[in-house]
């Protein structure tokens, strides 16, 4: 860093370097930077490419991590008051409606971005390794499919906290798939329910998993996620560039010396350099990369707070035991399993297997099963990583996106085609009245 | 006296079979790592284990609901215990408002004028039936399942008299068939 700078100028001249030695400088210098290559590729920049949704989704992690530690001051983890203090933090509190809007409408937008940013990275053969040495794509993959399973836990423990009736049906349907799987269903419910019952056992484990468990699991799998993507030389369209290179059978320029300097005066060790750094195709990721970010946290700020402006979130009835709300519904990302575990149970002659252990555990286990040894299964060659819709990719793609649509027809009929005591109805139609208990 | 070797000494190839000869350091080496794993293994387990409770303080399982001649004729929701009470003249039988499917309390809807029905080609007379709000199971009204996800029927319990004060009593405890009537 050059002297004679103001103070406003040594605080930020890593995020706008004046010259091509301070943007080197800049990601070796700033704490927050130094995760960052020093050069990224235009191709990984682009928003085309990537759409970007591995970012947004970590700055929605953000955002549910802070309005999530404001939350916990307000809110009361006990049957009694849990949904009391749900409904002052609603109706009380300074702000409090947009804080826990927020941290729902974030949550919202976190699960389908988290599965965009799945169905992104398998369209273009993300997982794939290309030609680097030392990748280890699959196993970035294996960790994303695990940060998505712990993003819907993280929803499905978060609507559990205001102790309404969606809460405690949720808890009631969910636990009860559990105790549907063979030989541990029971003392799986159990140990989640904290005893046999859904009581206050129960509300403190999801409680206590929701704030800091999952958290926890989510923020190292994301350093591991991160590291892992700068391990295998970055987003997998890189891989493209280099492959290009190589037909092209590009003379390999000796660009790196280093000298063992004071040991050895005259022995050098030449390094290849990745080609991809080169100007025609990289960029100083200071301040490229860095403006971009900075540009997508405020955007996935705004349209969160708008969305939260716009979106009411309900708080329904009290926990009630005696009376199943009707319909009972799940958020709308869980609706594709509540309508698999009404659809599959299975009857062959007397014998009954029931929904909850088809729908709720065997497809769901069967298709996430699928998605962590998938990258194991696919044999195409390395000019299919990190393209969109690679030709010889056509028929996994077109699999996985029919399982896609299924699982959006199977989402859609459950939000809008459901009516009391889950009776089919076109959008359309009105609902058959129904007395109301109180 | 026993001399001992220099400390950064390599030990002595003795045994020409080639299988690594257990010096004193990796005697240690392996004594402190299995410590340390024994250590944190056994912290780890006592923590896992104080999360299974010992004492759950949780509603009884067989409890008295009242005198028999309290219940109307026709059907009483008990909504604290999820039971439907059945009552013709002095039989009463009990029948659980939790869906077989996956736990939801189920609706009880009544069929005015009755309805003729066949189970298990059987003829009978229903007056009610139970509906699920969560998934749509239906069930006729003795509980057999006939639309819907749920896998078996509602599950029926024992009722008895207490000696004492001639109360009923319901044992969750003791699932009974639907052919069971405790006669007043």
């Amino acid at each position: 860093m050059p002297a004679g700078k103001t103070i406003w100028e040594k605080l930020i001249w890593t995020w706008k370097p004046a010259s091509e030695y301070e943007a080197g400088d800049s990601i070796v210098r700033n704490l927050l930077l130094h995760w960052f290559p020093s050069k990224v590729t235009f191709q990984s920049l682009s928003f085309r490419y990537s759409f970007w949704l591995g970012t947004a989704s970590a700055i929605l992690f953000a955002i549910l991590t802070v309005t999530g530690v404001v939350l916990m001051f307000l809110y009361v983890p006990s049957v009694e008051r849990a949904y009391a203090s749900v409904k002052d933090i609603e109706y009380a509190v300074a702000y409090g409606w947009f804080l826990r809007g927020l941290h729902r409408i974030g949550a919202h937008v976190m699960v389908a971005v988290v599965f965009f940013h799945m169905i992104r990275v398998f369209l273009t053969g993300g997982y794939k390794n290309g030609v680097a040495a030392n990748q280890n794509r699959p196993i970035n993959w294996i960790i994303g499919v695990v940060l998505l399973l712990s993003t819907l836990l993280l929803s499905f423990t978060g609507y559990l906290l205001p102790w309404d009736q969606l809460a405690y049906w949720a808890i009631t349907v969910g636990t009860n798939i559990a105790l549907a799987a063979p030989l541990v269903g029971e003392q799986t419910r159990f140990l989640l329910l904290g005893g046999n019952e859904i009581a206050q056992g129960a509300l403190i484990r999801f409680y206590v998993l929701h704030c800091f468990f999952l958290p926890t699991l989510v923020l190292l799998l994301f350093a591991w996620h991160m590291w892992r993507i700068r391990k295998d030389g970055g987003l997998a369209c890189v891989d493209q560039i280099a492959l290009h290179q190589k037909e092209e059978k590009a003379p390999p320029i000796k660009s790196k010396t280093y000298s063992l300097l004071g040991i050895a005066g005259t022995r050098t060790v030449h390094v290849e350099t990745a080609l991809v750094d080169e100007d025609r195709f990289a960029t100083n990721s200071s301040p490229s990369l860095t403006l971009r970010l900075l540009v997508v946290i405020l955007a996935t700020m705004v349209i969160a707070s708008l969305l939260t402006i716009g979106i009411e979130a309900p708080l329904e009835e009290p926990a009630n035991p005696a009376v199943t709300s009707n319909p009972a519904k799940a958020p709308w990302y869980f609706l594709w399993l509540q309508e698999l575990v009404a659809d599959t149970t299975v009857r062959i002659g007397g014998f009954t297997v029931n929904g909850a252990l088809v729908g709720g555990i065997i497809v769901p286990g069967i298709l996430a099963g699928l998605l962590l040894v998938w990258p194991y299964l696919d044999r195409s060659s390395a000019r299919s990583v990190g393209v969109w819709f690679a030709s010889e990719r056509w028929r996994q793609n077109i699999v996985f996106l029919i399982i896609i649509v299924a699982i959006l027809i199977l989402t859609i009929v459950g939000t809008f085609m459901r009516g009391p005591y889950w009776e089919l109805y076109w959008p359309w139609e009105t609902w058959v009245a129904l007395p109301r208990p109180f | 006296m026993k001399t001992t070797p220099p400390p950064n000494a390599s030990p002595q190839p003795q045994n020409p079979g080639g299988a690594k000869r257990q010096t004193r350091r990796t005697f240690l080496d392996r004594l402190g790592l299995g410590a340390l794993l024994a250590g944190i293994g056994g912290q780890a387990t006592l923590m896992l284990r104080a999360l299974v409770p010992n004492v759950l303080y949780e509603p009884p399982r067989r409890f008295k609901i009242g005198q028999p001649d309290q219940f109307p004729q026709g059907v009483t929701f008990l909504e604290n215990q999820r039971l439907f009470i059945f009552r013709e003249q002095g039989t009463f039988h009990a029948i659980s408002a939790v869906c077989t499917h996956l736990g939801c309390t189920v609706k009880i809807i009544q069929l005015n004028p009755p309805r003729q029905v066949e189970i298990r080609g059987q003829t009978m007379e229903e007056r009610n039936e139970f509906h699920c709000p969560c998934h749509g199971s239906k069930y006729y009204g003795e509980g057999t399942p006939y639309e819907g996800p749920a896998p078996v029927p509602l599950a029926w319990y024992l009722l008895e008299i207490a000696p004492e004060d001639g109360q009923i009593v319901v044992n969750l405890m003791e699932p009974v068939g639907q052919d069971f009537r405790l006669m007043v």
